[in-house]
């Protein structure tokens, strides 16, 4: 019982510590990083988050790419997902089961492995340095873990409910509007939350996919202030640039904590 | 029947897009020469590409760190994990700062936290030696001496993934019904007993999925190395996507970086294979021995 | 109007669901399909509302063929089981929607729902969620949503299932007056023999996907055609001798009369159930059932008769009556 009290404080300073020390250091001057125990004139500064928020793009550019590239590759996944789920929780057992079998399997492929690929359609169709195009891999990958999430929430739910509103009229479309997506919203939400998370810090994609310093995405703009040199890297800035990159998935993670959740267990408990 | 089949498939088509042609097109290159020196033409080479593979002791290497960094960061977030969980499977205050802050390492973006993490290794000025230096009197050069720059990787993966890991096993405790506890109660077992016998049994689904998934992904990690070590030092981090990716856009050289991702996938499948026939076997042993 | 199936048959694989269904029921009849779980019962029922295809056969309502036709252009109304409202919307909302779809004008949309919530006694509760009802307000809503539309046949899916057994005989004669008044043909499905006598003009018994008998509810009684038939109606269960010469004797449980010069019997238990008492009595002949006063003592031994006449004879093999 006393282990189990002490498990908590434990858990949350193992996963809070280290955003602690980004947030101390992004308020320390570099001379008080280098010798913290001296005595320093100044030992606060504000000045590497005004270096960050204003550099060439500035900062905020990075969070609002990566905003747009997530928010239009979870509509186009859901886009895609909403009716290939539906359709698969109505497909005989021994199909389903098959295709399921299937897409289990792309979930768990390492999709790092396909950049070259991908990259060399980036280069044939001329689909980099575009957002916008950017979402159509994410979409794609994010098939196999959205599929599987609605098809659970499709399945679930009573097939009463669709019949009574076929015997009422309702075309395909209406039910849709009407009946499904209102009740499997729950699953939407939690599907919609894991997709945008995966796009939001995709790396190796973006990363070869773009090129144009001011359509960078959050994780690559980080990378390259990494890429620049081993020891050289500007660290005070660099950890303002994680705070203020880190508070919107913070707030995120607090607002959404529950469909996140129950969106990663019902994909485990069915899977 | 029809409409259903029109409904699936443009997601099967993306899907195909994404996996299928890519794996096409690696198993189609991997017999091609197609780099800088060939000006980015696809030649046919013989096989050139895979006696290349096949002898390359880099990439022998790298699979060998690949797999010593996946086996050690999975094997600690699911023991660790499992702990976390069961300690803190109990109804208690709380539970939503748990989950949050158990969320919060692993939705961060990889490459956000691997810089982080390459300030507070840092040697001279990173938090880790200053405290190893006060505490032993030397300095400790985490990440540029290659038996502890491996070791460092993998603990940022443990801290990214094992509050995750432990949040998806405490769902699945949350799942078995407390009378089955309450009935082993009343035939005298303690709970040494209950936990192997009702806990690890039923919870088994869980660990085995979340071992595949965390292997396959650990098998392919690519952002946390490239951001904190660059595979070094001396290559001794580097990870066969990292590999990869130096020949693709480092050497460009196509048809061996093509080689490289079917070789690994191959090399994936069959280590997925026998995973597979292994839990599938416990399981069923599991179901045998099972309390009913 | 009248409903018409002719042999009507679903197949799945090369496994037949139900097959052969023939029957004619018109304006004021209401036909009860009953049968055990997994019969086909509630598959005739779809495949009526068009919710399920044919394989073979035909179905006509009012002398329409509409075996092709989607549910839609059926015009049906069905109650499910589970009342299948849509539980984020209110009750107004439930039955507004399909009047929405039909394009009904939004002026006649409300006068229409306001007379059908009155005929159910549901006006104070137009705004409420399914989840804020009771269970037989729900049932009322899911009846008040088949009743708007004023379709030309009724099909009723195990409409009271989910009530517990005194709300159900409340309603009963309510749901009854409420079904015949609409003067359309209704089907009702049920597992329970006791609501299809109560509810229906006629019943069908079906198992294994054929309807075994179709008749009135008294003249199944009276005159079973099968060992099934027998078997599947009243309460306590007829009583089925030891064959003999591939003959099997069934007598109903208040058929039984003591006599001293009958079967001896030892009583093995007794259940006293208020206005009669059920006696277990064990034979040469078998368990038997028997149905008695409940100021009655009974002996731990005692002899039992019965007329010959009352009894039913079936065949051993095939279940059939032998007359």
């Amino acid at each position: 019982m006393k282990m189990n009290r002490s498990i908590i404080p434990l858990l949350i300073i193992w996963s809070l510590a280290p955003l602690v020390w980004q947030l101390y250091t992004s308020f320390c001057t570099d001379q008080a990083l280098v010798m913290p125990f001296a005595e320093h004139a100044q030992r606060w500064t504000l000045a590497h988050y005004q270096s960050v928020l204003n550099s060439d793009p500035p900062f905020l550019n990075y969070l609002f790419n990566s905003l747009f590239a997530g928010v239009l590759s979870t509509l186009l996944t859901l886009i895609l997902a909403l009716p290939a789920s539906y359709s698969l929780s109505k497909l005989n057992q021994r199909t389903a089961t098959l295709i399921k079998a299937l897409l289990i399997g792309c979930a768990l492929f390492p999709y790092v492995l396909l950049f070259l690929a991908l990259l060399e359609v980036a280069r044939f169709l001329q689909l980099g340095n575009s957002l916008i195009a950017l979402s159509i891999p994410y979409a794609a990958l994010s098939q196999p873990l959205a599929v599987l999430l609605l098809t659970n929430a499709f399945a679930d739910l009573p097939t009463e409910l669709e019949d009574a509103a076929r015997v009422e009229g309702l075309t395909l479309l209406q039910r849709f509007r009407w009946i499904l997506l209102p009740l499997i919203a729950p699953a939407i939400a939690s599907t919609s939350i894991l997709v945008f998370l995966f796009s939001w810090n995709e790396y190796p994609i973006a990363l070869t996919w773009i090129s144009d310093s001011s359509k960078l995405t959050l994780p690559v703009a980080m990378a390259r202030i990494a890429g620049s040199s081993i020891h050289s890297v500007p660290y005070g800035p660099y950890a303002a640039a994680t705070v203020l990159g880190s508070i919107p998935l913070i707030l995120l993670v607090m607002a959404f904590q529950k469909p996140i959740v129950s969106g990663l267990t019902s994909g485990a408990v069915k899977g | 029947m029809t409409t259903l089949l029109l409904l699936l498939l443009p997601s099967m088509l993306f899907m195909a897009g994404v996996f299928a042609l890519p794996l096409a097109r690696y198993l189609w290159l991997s017999f091609h020469a197609d780099s800088v020196m060939t000006g980015l033409v696809a030649i046919p080479n013989d096989g050139a590409n895979w006696n290349r593979f096949l002898n390359d002791l880099r990439y022998w290497q790298d699979l060998g760190q690949t797999l010593r960094f996946a086996v050690a960061s999975v094997t600690l977030e699911l023991l660790l994990g499992l702990a976390i969980a069961l300690l803190l499977n109990q109804p208690q205050r709380g539970r939503a700062l748990i989950r949050t802050t158990s969320l919060i390492p692993w939705a961060l973006p990889t490459t956000v936290m691997a810089l982080g993490w390459r300030w507070i290794f840092n040697t001279p000025y990173g938090p880790v030696n200053r405290l190893f230096e006060s505490v032993f009197g030397h300095s400790l050069n985490a990440l540029g001496e290659p038996s502890l720059a491996w070791l460092t990787t993998v603990y940022a993966d443990v801290w990214k993934t094992t509050p995750f890991v432990a949040l998806i096993l405490l769902a699945g405790l949350q799942t078995i019904p407390s009378d089955l506890y309450e009935a082993a109660r009343l035939e005298g077992a303690g709970a040494l007993t209950c936990l192997k016998k009702i806990t690890l049994p039923l919870l088994l689904p869980y660990l085995g999925l979340a071992l595949m998934f965390r292997m396959a992904q650990a098998f392919g990690v690519f952002d946390l190395i490239q951001v904190m070590t660059g595979g070094g030092p001396a290559s001794s981090t580097e990870s066969i996507a990292l590999y990869a990716y130096w020949n693709a856009l480092r050497f460009l050289d196509f048809g061996y970086s093509a080689t490289i991702m079917i070789g690994s996938f191959i090399i994936l499948t069959m280590m997925v294979a026998i995973a597979w026939v292994v839990i599938a076997t416990a399981r069923r042993r599991s179901v045998v021995g099972a309390p009913s | 109007m009248t409903l018409h199936l002719q042999n009507v048959g679903r197949c799945i694989g090369n496994q037949w669901i139900v097959r052969h269904l023939a029957f004619q029921i018109g304006n004021d009849e209401c036909l009860a399909l009953v049968g055990p779980s997994g019969c086909g019962k509630s598959t005739t029922l779809r495949l009526i509302a068009g919710l399920d295809p044919v394989s073979e056969g035909s179905i006509a309502i009012g002398g329409h063929d509409v075996t092709k036709l989607t549910p839609a252009e059926r015009s049906i109304g069905m109650v499910f089981q589970s009342y299948a409202l849509l539980p984020h919307l209110s009750v107004f909302e439930n039955l507004e929607l399909g009047l929405k779809i039909r394009n009904v004008q939004c002026k006649d949309r409300s006068i229409r729902i306001q007379r059908v919530l009155d005929l159910l006694q549901l006006s104070d509760r137009a705004s409420h969620r399914p989840a804020q009802l009771s269970g037989g307000q729900r049932q009322r809503v899911a009846l008040a949503r088949a009743l708007i539309r004023d379709p030309e046949v009724y099909l009723l899916d195990e409409p009271m299932s989910n009530l517990d057994a005194q709300l159900r005989e409340g309603i009963r004669p309510e749901l009854r007056r409420l079904v015949l008044e609409q003067q359309k043909p209704t089907i009702y499905v049920t597992h329970d023999q006791h609501e299809a006598m109560a509810m229906a003009n006629k019943i069908a018994i079906i198992n294994h996907g054929q309807i075994l008998q179709l008749d009135t509810p008294i003249n199944l009684y009276k005159n079973p055609n099968s060992l099934f038939v027998a078997q599947f109606l009243g309460r306590p269960q007829i009583n089925c001798l030891k064959p003999s010469d591939n003959q099997i004797q069934a007598i109903r449980p208040e058929d039984l009369k003591f006599d001293d010069s009958g079967l001896p019997c030892r009583l093995l238990s007794r259940e006293w159930l208020g206005n009669t008492q059920l006696l277990y009595l064990a034979s040469s002949e078998g368990d038997l059932r028997m149905i008695m006063d409940p100021s009655f003592e009974c002996p731990e031994r005692l002899f039992v008769r019965w007329d010959p006449q009352k009894a039913f004879y079936f065949d051993r093999e095939t279940g059939k009556r032998i007359p």
